[in-house]
């Protein structure tokens, strides 16, 4: 007797692994894990990149813009060079040109765009952005890197608040409407639901029309009133009272449809076979819900929200645009009818950084939230 | 003294095709470290049987009346909440049918198991760990799997888990779900021991339900057969398996392929009978191969020792 | 189903539109070149409007001495030997609770070297009359009225005469030619139009044997037509109506195609497996990873692109998307199925067995998103409008909102030119996701009955 149950035993657990303790190996695949998304995500961004560079070059802009620089950086050395002072203006004008020929042709400007794209490849994933020719920043520098990095805060802000707060409700109200399905809470949802196929923008529009224009309780747009209050804290409760709309707005446009989705999700979840041992085993309803139907369903949500936030910053652009916020989407607007192609390239550099940090950000949550991934089982 | 006495116990679920009667009458008596199994085809309501022990009732419930006493105590008289905070799981447990999803895929199954402990009796983790520790020996599981997670097991060891599980809270009775009806033949077998062992070893009182007899007879001191969701049959385990009483336990007995003797298994014709609107009389009177003319009619339950019966009208006289 | 009847209407419109405005005519009459569009008023509302509003507002009323017209009668009386004397009357009733948003006269002469003179008189309803202005003509031009300066001075001096004071605001010339002339003038709140009969008396000399005069008077409303007018004048309505089927179109091609291309790349990264499922599936990865939208911008500012080359802009960098993860894995699990391979060892063709077998199981999963997606398209279009990217020729509602923006309608009160291009897409939004939900709802039930 004995001997058989040992032997079945042993054949059970032969596919398991054995060995390290189980805290290190965890925390081991964990960093692995990591590394290697990051490696992928960087790789996704170099790719972004480079595709952007050949698309903005194929109408010779990104040429444009090293050209320019050159120029600049020529005419700056000329202008400070002692020896130059005393030369009529037309003979600087002269000589600049002659050294500008001179570098075009040493640093092959003159060869085809696709031999030397690599090196403007590498400038562009430093950050190395060029001069813009018309925006400047606040600072007024013309530095491309400084007048995006200027406008990054407040894109920043507003679209993780609107994220955030969207995320908790939805996941409130679906999980409160899960408990109560079939309860007219729930039939509104879903009634409701084909309201979103509307985008955020959209509604910000009639939100303008209505608390703007009609009531004059809101402000049209913009991020602060103006002039701005001196103070931190009136500071900051007029950014506060200019952000009621942009968030309302996407507010009122997905919070239906990301309620229903979480709900379907949590309907679907509470049917698994665990949910029914859990309420077996006496667990008060709170720590069901919390544990067996919430923890689970994570995952497959965290994958939802990575594709939600991807959308979401192509959205923001226009929100922004709308609500004449002054972040990154209001700068590759402004860009775009100034024709301003070095700010338009490396708005669009930044996004790509953006976006796939987020997806990165969620990788990392999803690995946490989902054990399976971590330990590498399909 | 029963320890279990079920008296007259009725679950009717309402669908959309009419009110299902999944156990329609039931009753039952148990003595305290009984085994007893609950044999019957798919279909038969002995799932639901098991639900009405451990209040676990869907939404679309119509009916549910009865008495259940456990050592006395009728549980029907317990509301919701107390019967959740007193009887569940610490009195009586559950091992589900199928129980391979049955593990939250997202904790880990130590700490799952150690739940219950946590939660009902406020005992401090470290505490709770020991026994968990305790109990997997028990049932068989090494050590080092306890900071496992469920898809890093194998169907037989998440079985053992949740067995473990099951008696963590040291329960009076556990229910066995067609407990190895998923595993393929040699972990049946280990598993069968570790619960023979684990009878041997304690005082606990088992019901265990099945649709496969062979097993039910290493384990079962009574048997009780489910038919349309009434018992037809309920005896002791040695006098049913040498001589079944009522014809569907005779079929269900001869359905049994035998080692020794070069016997044909013989199957039982026509399908089970449906739970709504079953039909008067005996209800097992259309595939029965001794009907008489008094089946049209609802059999009497025929008393046999120690409280145990059969229901058909062969009996009768 | 109210998806299906929404869906149906707007393509009823779209039919009806294309057919009785070819495409040609309708971005000809929105380039609103050389004076098409005026006889219309600026920003007008529509005539509709009237019903609801307690002060009804003027429509156009054009009097045209070419025209036979009643209210028109126009008398040329030879004097001398080349010269003749032309008497011209254009009479209309002004019923209206509001003032004109303008006033102009054209006027087309016919001669050879002396240029025909009139004189321009104005006569109100209670009789008064006075000389609004002495005009000398070209061969086409236009005395516009309402930007006549002397004409208000005149008048403000008269009103001072009549009642001792002046008026508290500053005076249009449409307010005075049609105003009340009493107390209630003087104030912005109270001042009324006189309701009643008007008449233009144009008296004026021909000095040519073939010279020839003749005059439009165009009195422009504050209403005009269903939809109303923009700061061109154009009317709504072209733009509202051709509007529809650009959007159907352009919603449901991108819709339709990237469907079915990220359906083809699916099934083949399923079938072929290996290498080649490898490398689209890092593209597809890849191409969810890029910023979309930054990146059709950039190609929108750069090359300036007109709306069905954007459409296939889109299209390619969408090819690549989430769909093709989706269908992807619905068709890993339908090679497996067991009817695949026994419809092989009959030997089914590889075609037979994709339409047969395969394309059949993937429908419940396109289908409704296919549906669904049209309405981001619809509004990734009028987006790039908005932001003034769109094709700047093409008769869009996007359009309509990108010019209303522009000219700063919100600010201006001018919420009509707004809301109706708003309305429309609201309206194909909601008609495709009630669709698109009733289909995912039918295809694909994931939730246990209760």
């Amino acid at each position: 007797m004995r001997r058989s149950r040992t032997f079945l035993l042993r054949i059970e657990s032969l596919g398991e692994n054995r060995g390290e303790t189980t805290l290190k190996r965890e925390h081991k695949r964990m960093l692995r894990y990591v590394a290697l998304r990051g490696i992928c995500l960087f790789a996704v961004v170099v790719v972004a990149v480079y595709i952007t560079i050949l698309i903005a070059n194929m109408g010779g802009y990104v040429d444009q813009i090293i050209k320019s620089e050159i120029r600049f950086q020529i005419g700056v050395s000329v202008n400070q060079n002692p020896a130059y002072k005393n030369l009529p203006p037309s003979k600087k004008a002269e000589l600049i040109e002659g050294l500008y020929q001179q570098e075009i042709k040493r640093l092959g400007l003159d060869t085809p765009f696709i031999l030397r794209s690599h090196q403007y490849l590498v400038k562009a994933l430093t950050l190395d952005l060029g001069r813009s020719l018309y925006l400047t920043s606040d600072t007024g520098s013309r530095l491309v890197r400084n007048i995006i990095l200027e406008r990054l805060p407040a894109t920043i802000l507003l679209f993780t608040s609107i994220n955030l707060i969207l995320f908790f409700i939805s996941i409130t109200l679906g999980l409160y409407a899960s408990r109560k399905y079939g309860s007219k809470l729930d039939k509104l949802i879903v009634a409701l639901s084909p309201f979103s196929s509307i985008p955020g923008w959209f509604y910000g529009i009639f939100l303008i029309l209505i608390f703007a224009a009609t009531l004059h309780i809101l402000p049209y747009g913009g991020f602060v009133d103006v002039p701005p209050p001196k103070d931190p804290f009136h500071y900051a409760l007029s950014v506060l009272k200019h952000m009621i709309l942009p968030v309302l707005s996407w507010l009122v446009a997905y919070t239906f449809i990301q309620t229903y989705i979480r709900r379907t999700f949590f309907l679907m979840f509470s049917q698994e076979d665990y949910v029914e041992m859990a309420e077996a085993k006496g667990l008060p309803p709170r720590i069901i819900e919390r544990r067996y139907i919430l923890k689970p369903t994570l995952p497959p949500i965290i994958t939802d929200l990575s594709l939600t936030l991807i959308s979401s910053w192509m959205g923001a652009v226009i929100t922004e645009r709308v609500f004449n916020w002054p972040g990154l989407g209001t700068l590759l607007y402004m860009a775009a009818i100034m024709l301003d192609s070095p700010v338009i390239i490396g708005s669009v550099v930044i996004y790509a950084y953006l976006l796939a940090i987020t997806v990165f950000v969620l990788d990392i949550v999803y690995a946490i939230v989902d054990p399976r991934v971590r330990l590498g089982v399909t | 003294m029963s320890f279990l006495k079920v008296e007259d116990l009725y679950l009717y679920y309402r669908t959309r095709m009419g009110t299902l009667q999944a156990v329609d009458g039931v009753s039952f008596s148990m003595k305290k470290a009984e085994s007893l199994a609950l044999i019957g085809e798919s279909g038969c309501g002995k799932s639901s049987l098991a639900k009405c022990l451990m209040r676990l009732l869907p939404r679309n419930v119509e009916l549910f009346k009865g008495h259940i006493y456990l050592d006395g105590l009728d549980l029907m008289e317990l509301n919701d909440e107390e019967f959740r905070k007193t009887i569940r799981w610490q009195r009586i447990s559950m091992v589900p049918q199928a129980a391979l999803n049955s593990l939250n895929p997202v904790v880990k199954v130590g700490e799952q198991v150690a739940e219950p402990l946590l939660i009902h009796k406020s005992v401090d983790k470290k505490e709770a760990l020991e026994k968990v520790r305790e109990l997997f020996s028990l049932v068989g599981i090494p050590q080092a799997f306890m900071d496992r997670y469920p898809f890093e097991l194998s169907g037989g060891m998440r079985q053992r888990v949740i067995i473990a599980m099951a008696l963590i809270m040291n329960p009076e009775i556990v229910i066995l779900d067609e407990p190895t009806s998923a595993l393929d033949v040699l972990i049946q077998a280990s598993i069968m021991n570790m619960l023979k062992r684990i009878k041997r070893e304690s005082n606990l009182t088992f019901i265990l339900i099945t649709h496969d007899v062979s097993i039910s007879s290493e384990l079962a001191d009574k048997v009780a057969v489910m038919y349309g969701g009434q018992i037809v049959e309920l005896n002791d385990a040695e006098s049913f398996y040498k001589s079944p009483l009522h014809p569907y336990s005779q079929k269900l007995m001869a359905s049994v392929p035998s080692l020794r003797e070069d016997k044909q298994p013989e199957y039982i014709p026509g399908a089970p009978v449906s739970l709504i609107n079953p039909p008067k009389g005996c209800r097992f009177a259309d595939r029965c191969p001794f009907r008489i003319e008094e089946c049209s009619e609802e059999p009497p339950l025929v008393s046999l020792k120690d409280g145990n019966y059969v229901r058909c009208w062969l009996y009768a006289r | 189903m109210a998806g299906i009847a929404i869906i149906l209407i707007l393509v009823g419109i779209s039919i009806y539109t294309i057919t009785t405005i070819p495409y040609e005519r309708a971005i000809y009459l929105w380039q609103a070149g050389k004076g098409i569009w005026l006889d219309n008023p600026r920003n007008a509302l529509p005539s509709w409007m009237n019903l609801f509003l307690p002060k009804k507002l003027p429509e156009t009323i054009i009097l045209d001495t070419a025209e036979k017209q009643r209210g028109v009668t126009k008398i040329v009386v030879p004097f001398g030997k080349t010269m003749s004397k032309v008497i011209m009357e254009l009479t209309f009733n002004y019923n209206y609770d509001d003032f004109p948003s303008e006033i102009n006269l054209f006027y087309s002469s016919k001669f050879t070297s002396t240029p025909p003179q009139l004189t321009v008189y104005w006569v109100k309803p209670n009789g008064e009359k006075f000389k609004l202005k002495d005009l000398t003509l070209s061969e086409k031009g236009a005395y516009y009225i309402s930007n006549d300066e002397e004409l208000v001075k005149m008048f403000i001096n008269r009103i001072r005469e009549k009642l001792g004071e002046e008026p508290e605001y500053g005076i249009t010339t449409e307010i005075a030619l049609f105003a009340k002339e009493d107390k209630s003038i003087l104030k912005k709140e109270t001042v009324s139009p006189l309701k009643g009969k008007y008449r233009m008396a144009i008296e004026g000399m021909l000095f040519e044997k073939d010279s020839d005069v003749n005059v439009k008077l165009v009195v422009y409303g504050k209403v005009h037509g269903m939809a109303g007018t923009d700061h061109l004048r154009r009317d709504l309505m072209i733009a509202l109506l051709w509007g529809t089927p650009i959007a159907l179109s352009f919603g449901m091609t991108a819709a339709l195609s990237i469907a079915v291309l990220q359906m083809i790349i699916a099934a083949t990264s399923a079938w072929f497996g290996g290498r080649v499922d490898f490398i689209l599936q890092r593209l597809t990865e890849i191409n969810m990873t890029l910023p979309f939208l930054p990146i059709l911008i950039m190609i929108a500012v750069f090359y300036k692109l007109n709306i069905w080359t954007m459409l296939l802009v889109i299209v390619a960098l969408s090819i690549f998307g989430s769909g093709v993860k989706t269908y992807r894995a619905v068709f890993l699990q339908v090679k497996e199925f067991p009817y695949i391979d026994a419809a092989r060892s009959y030997g089914a063709s590889g075609l037979r067995i994709i339409f047969l077998y395969i394309i059949p199981k993937i429908l419940p999963t396109i289908i409704p998103s296919l549906v669904l997606s049209v309405p981001d398209f619809v509004f990734l279009e009028a987006a790039l409008a908005i932001l003034g990217l769109g094709d700047p020729v093409a008769p869009t509602w996007g359009k309509i909102i990108d010019d209303a923006f522009s000219a700063g309608a919100l600010y201006k009160g001018y919420f009509y030119w707004v809301l109706e291009p708003s309305f429309l897409l609201i309206l194909t939004a909601l008609g495709f996701a009630l669709l698109g939900l009733s289909l995912d709802k039918i295809f694909n039930p994931r939730l246990k009955e209760v």
